[in-house]
């Protein structure tokens, strides 16, 4: 395979150049309260989606930008991401 | 045995619709499971029930390599026994499981590398396994294919040799154990797959397949790197899990010229000869999660290069055939064993990244255990996957793991 | 032997003669020759000998498709010599023999097959156990097949090119030629990989019409004429492509000739659209003893004939399954080669032209009869052949067989791809479906034979590839999809399978010597699946891989199975899809590291120098692996360490300092101008992972810095950190922008006032003060003091351009007081008897900031920050049962330092030494462990296990740090 992704500011590049980011599970919960198994779950718990999920890359080799894209996990290709939900 | 010409395992996809236990997925640990299940607790009313074929999963991808000079405490056990246990099961499966004793050479690359091995070496020593360090020139007695020179671009410190270490046939170990458990009565069902889990009132109650459903109060979730989508599809249950696509190659058969397992953090790269003859290497991983078994360009060559480096006698030989796997992968690099937490009945063995292979036997021996009794054995219980809540990392990687976005 | 000449479709050049040495024995031949022309031009007919059971093997294709021709090339193994060129004065030697290829001590081998059925070793050698490790010496010993020195050196060199393409295409045949050339018509830039030496594919050796008076080798060359003379397509000839990746990523590797720079180099195109246009190759007719030397495929005695001169004998059978078969007798007939009769096994018979072509030159045919058994002790004498209902036989006397089964399509690089490879009940192929976008199959791997029909699908697939390239080609797409519909489509192809007799030694696969026998055997066994069955028997996962087995496996199984549902499914392709040699791979490999600005000052000053992460680094500058002479000059003088490769950033913006919030533990509001501030960042697990000092620079910007191992990860873990935020910060790595030198020692100040423009008293410049001088009035340095090893000592960072000169300069200035260089090893004993931590050597990845005792470094009344690593931090301050770091001194002073990473035991391990050595300061040795929170109270005893102690444990007890100048007043100095 030849993972391809596409940073928002460089194009279109060899999957190489990123690194991974983890799946987007939103911004971090408020810290006062959270209960161990609430934080674990933010921190190290993962859907490990077999399908389209959206996830974090940086373009690491190139102009540093974290950037979220979908990504069919089942192919390792990039792919366009749901329609936008607002009316 | 084979002579005979009998099947060595039951025909597929005849499901009853009960049994005292079904096992998700026909690999390494399900069978291993099966196997002790109903040899050493008389449950054969158990089926294991597997998607494509038995193998098909990490169990006939790995490279098949077996040691014990684990990091910890909680590991080093597990593993000597694991190790010691290949000749016996050998002798009960009457069926070889090739268990090549040839040894493990680990190097180092770095005083810092030397000193991360020395912990690894007494901690065995301590635990009564065979392992020591050793320095450059004796590695290359060991390895005369070896470049001690410093013309590496990551010259040899020394190297953490372990001799009860070596490989075993993978497919051996699956055909033996199936062809066990079967001849025991358990079901080895081939070509269906689990697509749900039934739970009422926090217990396990079925099983749902594309074949049907059955009913059964325990479930091993033995699904290799599918377990943890099963879990988080099927029950709702996150785990910490990352399934990285990992890879191995072999070059075309040589006569002997490696005689032990070598490996090397520094260069990522694994390699030792089968009994075949084949040179087999890996084992890279892409950092990001991936359930493609593709290999890839960018792998091939690296291992290319590192293989030259080290040995650079290779360079004359060819790759001849290089395959992709599954890895899930925890953020300390050791397995989650659970059970009976927070469903009664649902048991989970997964997260063995690349070491269950080595482990598989021993983990079923004890899992079988824990899954006849309800009590977990002591030796698994480390293995519980609340520990990441309870910020009790196990300490087999000393160092960050690199496919976790939190480092 | 002679040799036929002037024929015009020759590839060799009679006129040069070139001779190789081969088992011990000169052999001549041309140029031009392979190994394997060369030596069956010899009358070499046996070429190896078989793995299990050392059966001879001969030449049976031309394109290594198995190891029957594998040789020993200049003291390198597995050599294929069907595509290994000659090289004059070449060392050849067969493999895997006991003696000579013709007599081999182990041919007995043969007779004991009956002893090694299917997965035979599975079941035996392991009764009584200690059987097992004898037997493992001797089948390691029997295994493999060439040998290999472990100090042999492959010679030449090996490159590696990365070209990028419009247009990547697969093949130089017919079709592959007419896809280049529509894609190159549309200037479009076109990369054509050929395997073999030459364009032409299966055009290449035939005489038969393409048209009347247009042969079809000289249509092939008026093709490859027109291609050559295209300037925007790059050929790459003698490149055989391994990999076929998603995103049309495509890697090949070239073998060179003797004007090209480079033995063999790797090739990686990365092109917009790909035509695969691979053609067929011959699927093997299974029948008893179908490997007997003498045996070969169509093509093979086709194309030594026509390519290289050779005829494969006197006396030939052809049991063919194709019209190939049929032509290549007609043609290989009027070149000489008497043909005892041709059966084909077609019962639907030929194109109705053929026969007649046969009858005219007496040639018996014998429709719908195949060949049953070859005879002949070694090699190849007589053949039976049968009727397809095998009740009649005949059998013919011969020293040459032409045997085929039909043909099967090359789609290993769309199957690589991603393509499903689908049974395709017309023409017998396993036909790719599901191929990824912009990628396009064209010519005969559809089925194809119409010459023009093959031609024109290239074409087309070569303006689909044109389109994916984004330029408007559609109408004359559709016109050229309209003229192929006319011309005749895939055609019908043989689906025989096996002879319809028993025999006992039919191969499925050479290279393993497995029989449609042990075929049986393993299904009976009950793998039914076609991958198990190539696992269990091992099957095609010879050096060929699939070459031999790849096709008539799976139709063996599903023919066995005899069940309807069943469809035939071949194995998994692998790459690479050619054997490939490491040095290919590993190409050029340069060793590349990084090396700091004062690099080789270190070196000349005898520095000892050793990799840290991307760095070139000086341990040590003293023989003396402990450094002491470096020790001593630091506490009691003055010296200089080259730390440039610590992290150095500066961060800047209206959020700079929320940004720094969130990833540092401590509150950094308190960060100063003037002043530094250490402080620690921790992952989400509170996990340590950096420290580093901090200080304002001015307002919203900040100057800090990390571990050398963090440097290259800092800048996105802060991004990483604050991605949901939108806030304004800018980051900028100066790490390699900046030198710094470690300037240490009591006498470090008097150094320095020489040389800058600034006041460095200890009033004026205080400990953890940050000042800006100039050196000479010219160099600008960023000062701090800082005490990481315990001494008076100020940290210089000097842009990189001006390091050396300020190093130089430092150097003059402290030559009154023979300042003197320092290193690593130094480093780390001084900073060790300040009890201060270098990350990854007092912690590892489970440790938190509690557990190495720096927790008051976490200000955990900045809630809002939302800072990394907090809320575990908050979990587990309380925790007593974690890993604690303490300093310790041996009972005995006496004693000598335990080794690091020595586990510290009491009944099980209870930690680990973490760091010692002995303390020339202190007169003992001193150390750090990680040890379980019980043991953790001042004045315990630990009790160390070394490795190979032998039961001799270590008394160590622990002790309050620092070791060495507890109230820190000298680096207050
Ligand atoms: C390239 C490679 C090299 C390796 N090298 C080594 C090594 O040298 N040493 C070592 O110790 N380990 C190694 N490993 C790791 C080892 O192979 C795995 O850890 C081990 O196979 C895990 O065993 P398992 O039984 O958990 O899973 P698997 O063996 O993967 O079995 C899981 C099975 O579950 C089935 N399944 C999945 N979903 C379902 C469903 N819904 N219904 C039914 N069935 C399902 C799958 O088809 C599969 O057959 C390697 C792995 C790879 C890929
Ligand atoms: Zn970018």
């Amino acid at each position: 395979m030849a993972l391809t992704i596409t940073c928002p500011i460089c194009g279109k590049r060899s999957g190489y150049e990123f690194r991974f980011g983890g799946e987007d599970k939103g911004p971090p919960p408020q810290a006062a309260g959270l209960t161990p198994a609430a934080w674990c779950d933010y921190v190290h718990r993962n859907n490990c989606v077999a399908g389209v999920q959206k996830e974090w890359w940086c373009h690491r080799q190139g102009c540093g930008t974290w950037f979220s894209i979908y990504r069919d996990t089942t192919k390792n290709l990039e792919v366009a991401g749901p329609q936008s939900e607002d009316v | 045995m084979l002579g005979r010409g009998k099947r060595l395992w039951s025909r597929s996809k005849r499901l009853k619709s009960s049994y005292d236990a079904v096992i998700i997925g026909g690999g390494l640990h399900g069978l291993a499971t099966a196997y002790f299940l109903a040899t050493r607790h008389g449950m054969n009313h158990v089926a294991v029930v597997e998607k494509r074929y038995i193998g098909f999963g990490g169990a006939g991808r790995n490279t098949a390599i077996v040691r014990a000079n684990q990091r910890t405490q909680e590991n080093l056990p597990l593993y000597k026994e694991a190790l010691e246990l290949w000749p016996v099961l050998t002798q009960e499966l009457d069926f070889n499981l090739m268990f090549y004793n040839c040894g493990n050479l680990n190097l180092a690359h770095s005083e810092a590398a030397l000193k991360a091995m020395r912990l690894q070496v007494a901690s065995a020593q301590f635990h009564g396994i065979d392992s020591r360090l050793i320095d450059p020139k004796e590695c290359k007695e060991l390895v005369p294919a070896l470049d001690v020179s410093d013309r590496l671009r990551y010259p040899i410190y020394g190297g953490m040799y372990h001799p009860p270490g070596g490989i075993v046939r993978h497919d051996a170990v699956v055909w033996g154990l199936a062809s066990g458990a079967s001849q025991k009565g358990v079901d080895i069902i081939q070509g269906v797959a689990v697509t749900g889990i039934g739970v009422q009132g926090g217990r396990i109650t079925s099983v749902e397949t594309d074949h049907g459903t059955i009913t059964t109060p325990r479930v091993l979730n033995a699904a290799g790197a599918y377990a943890a989508a099963i879990s988080c599809e099927m029950l709702g249950m996150r785990l910490p899990i990352s399934v990285l696509t990992i890879q191995a190659m072999v070059t075309q058969p040589l006569k002997p010229i490696l005689h032990h397992v070598i490996s090397s953090g520094t260069y990522h790269c694994y390699a030792n000869q089968t009994l075949k003859g084949e040179v087999a290497t890996g084992a890279h991983m892409d950092p990001w999660p991936n359930y493609t078994t593709q290999c890839t360009a960018h792998y091939i060559k690296h291992q290319a290069e590192a293989l030259t480096q080290l040995l650079p006698c290779l360079k004359g030989v060819k790759f001849m055939r290089a395959w992709a796997g599954l890895a899930d992968m925890t953020p300390d690099m050791a397995p989650i064993i659970d059970g009976n937490d927070p469903v009664r009945g649902y048991y989970l063995d997964c997260g063995w990244g690349y070491f269950g292979f080595k482990s598989c036997v021993v983990t079923g021996k004890y899992l079988a255990d824990f899954m006849a009794s309800g009590v977990c054995p002591q030796i698994l219980r480390p293995f519980t996957g609340r520990r990441f809540e309870q910020h009790r990392l196990m300490g087999e990687t000393p160092a960050l793991v690199h496919y976790s976005p939190d480092n | 032997m002679k040799r036929l000449a002037g024929l015009p479709t020759l590839r060799v050049n009679s006129a040069r003669a070139v001779s190789i040495e081969y088992d011990g024995k000169r052999f001549h031949g041309v140029e031009g020759d392979t190994v394997a022309t060369l030596l069956y031009a010899n009358g070499t007919r046996i070429f190896s000998r078989s793995l299990k059971y050392h059966r001879p093997r001969g030449l049976y294709s031309l394109d290594g498709q198995s190891s029957n021709t594998y040789v020993d090339v200049d003291d390198i193994p597995n050599v294929c010599a069907e595509n290994t060129f000659v090289g004059n004065g070449m060392r050849v030697e067969p493999q895997n023999v006991l003696g000579t290829p013709e007599h081999d001590w182990m041919a007995f081998m043969d007779k004991l097959s009956w002893a090694m059925p299917a997965g035979f070793y599975y079941t035996i050698f392991h009764k009584p156990a200690r059987l097992w490790p004898i037997a493992v010496r001797h089948i390691r010993k029997t295994a493999g097949l060439g040998s290999l020195s472990p100090d042999v050196e492959l010679r030449g060199r090996f490159d590696q090119i990365y070209p990028a393409a419009d247009v990547c295409i697969i093949g130089a045949g017919p079709a592959g030629m007419s896809a280049a050339l529509a894609a190159a018509a549309q200037k479009l830039r076109v990369i054509l990989l050929e395997s073999r030496p030459w364009l032409g594919g299966y055009f290449d050796y035939r005489t038969r019409n393409h048209k009347p008076g247009m042969p079809l080798y000289l249509r092939g060359r008026q093709l490859a004429d027109q291609l050559e003379q295209a300037p925007n397509i790059r050929i790459f000839k003698h490149t055989a492509v391994i990999g076929c990746y998603s995103n049309n990523l495509i890697t090949a590797f070239q073998r060179g000739s003797e004007a090209d720079c480079f033995a063999e180099r790797y090739v990686q195109i990365r092109a917009e659209s790909v035509v695969v246009a691979t053609g067929c190759i011959e699927r093997p007719l299974l029948f008893e003893n179908n490997d007997r030397p003498g045996i070969m495929q169509i093509g093979c005695a086709h194309r030594l004939a026509r390519t290289w001169g050779v005829l494969a004998g006197e006396q030939a059978v052809f049991s063919i399954g194709h019209d190939l078969g049929i032509e290549a007798a007609i043609d290989l007939h009027d070149l000489g080669l008497s043909i005892a009769c041709v059966a084909d096994v077609r019962e639907d018979g030929c194109d109705p032209a053929l026969p007649p072509q046969l009858e005219a030159r007496n040639i018996p045919f014998y429709p719908g009869w195949v060949a049953a058994k070859a005879h002949g002790r070694k090699v190849l004498k007589k053949v039976t052949l049968t009727n397809l209902s095998g009740v009649c036989k005949q059998q013919f006397d011969c020293d040459t067989l032409v045997a085929s089964a039909g043909l099967t399509p090359v789609t290993g690089p769309l199957a690589l791809a991603g393509a499903r490879l689908e049974y395709d009940a017309h023409t017998g192929y396993f036909l790719p479906t599901g191929i990824p976008q912009k990628m396009h199959a064209a010519g005969r791997m559809l089925g194809l034979e119409d010459p023009t029909a093959i031609e024109l699908s290239g074409r087309l697939a070569g303006l689909r590839a044109v389109a994916d390239c984004g330029m408007a080609v559609g109408a004359t797409i559709s016109g050229v999809e309209e003229e192929l519909a006319k011309l005749p489509g895939p055609a019908r192809g043989s689906k025989f399978v096996v002879a319809p007799v028993e025999g006992k030694k039919t191969f499925v696969c050479f290279d393993e010597d497995v029989t449609i026998q042990n075929i049986d055997q393993a299904m009976r066994l009950g793998f039914d699946v076609t991958e198990l069955i190539k696992r269990f028997t091992s099957a095609g996962t010879g050096p060929g891989q699939g070459g031999i087995a790849g096709h008539n496996l799976p139709l063996y199984v599903a023919l066995t199975h005899r069940s309807p549902d069943l469809h035939p499914r071949p194995t998994t392709v692998r790459p690479p899809l050619v054997p490939t040699l490491l040095a290919t791979y590993a190409g050029t490999n340069h060793p590349m590291s990084k090396r700091t600005p004062v690099h080789a000052s270190q070196v000349a000053a005898g520095g000892v120098m050793e990799r840290l992460q991307p760095w070139q680094r000086a341990r040590r500058f003293c023989a003396d692996t402990t450094a002491r002479a470096e020790i001593e000059n630091v506490r009691t003088n003055v010296g200089m360490l080259d730390a440039s490769t610590l992290g150095k950033f500066r961060i800047f913006g209206p959020d700079a300092l929320k940004a720094l919030q969130r990833v540092y533990v401590s509150d950094m509001a308190r960060v100063s101008t003037g002043r530094m501030y250490y402080s620690a960042m921790c992952n989400e697990d509170g996990c340590v992972i950096d420290d580093g000092v901090a200080t304002q620079i001015a307002e919203n910007d900040y100057y800090f810095t990390t571990s050398t191992g963090r440097a290259g990860e800092t800048s996105e873990w802060i991004r990483y950190h604050t991605r949901y935020d939108r806030w304004d910060f800018h980051i900028i790595n100066l790490t390699d922008a900046y030198g710094v030198i470690n300037l240490a020692g009591p006498n470090a100040r008097k150094v320095l006032e020489k040389v800058v423009d600034g006041a460095v008293s200890n009033e004026a410049f205080p400990f953890l003060g940050f000042r800006e001088f100039m050196v000479h009035g010219a160099i600008p340095v960023r000062a701090m003091r800082l005490g990481f090893v315990g001494e008076l000592s100020f940290e210089l960072h000097v842009p990189s351009s001006y390091m050396q000169s300020l190093w130089d300069i430092l150097e003059e200035a402290g030559e009154e007081f023979a300042i003197w260089n320092f290193g690593l090893e130094a480093q780390n004993t001084l900073r060790l008897e300040k009890g201060h931590v270098i990350l990854g050597s007092e912690s590892e990845q489970r440790t938190t900031l509690h557990d190495i005792g720096l927790g008051f470094f976490w200000h955990r009344d900045k809630l809002e920050a939302q800072t990394v690593g907090a809320v575990a931090l908050k979990q587990t301050e309380n925790d007593t049962s974690r890993l604690k770091l303490v300093g310790f001194k041996m009972e005995e002073p006496a004693a000598r330092a335990p080794r690091d990473g020595s586990p510290i035991v009491a009944e099980r391990i209870r930690g680990y030494v973490c760091t010692a050595r002995y303390s020339y300061a202190l007169k003992e040795p001193v150390g750090m462990a990680l040890v379980e929170g019980y043991l953790a109270k001042n004045a315990t005893r630990l009790t160390i296990f070394e490795d190979d102690c032998k039961g001799e444990l270590m008394k160590a007890k622990v002790v309050p740090m620092p070791f060495y100048d507890p109230t820190g007043k000298r680096m207050r100095m």
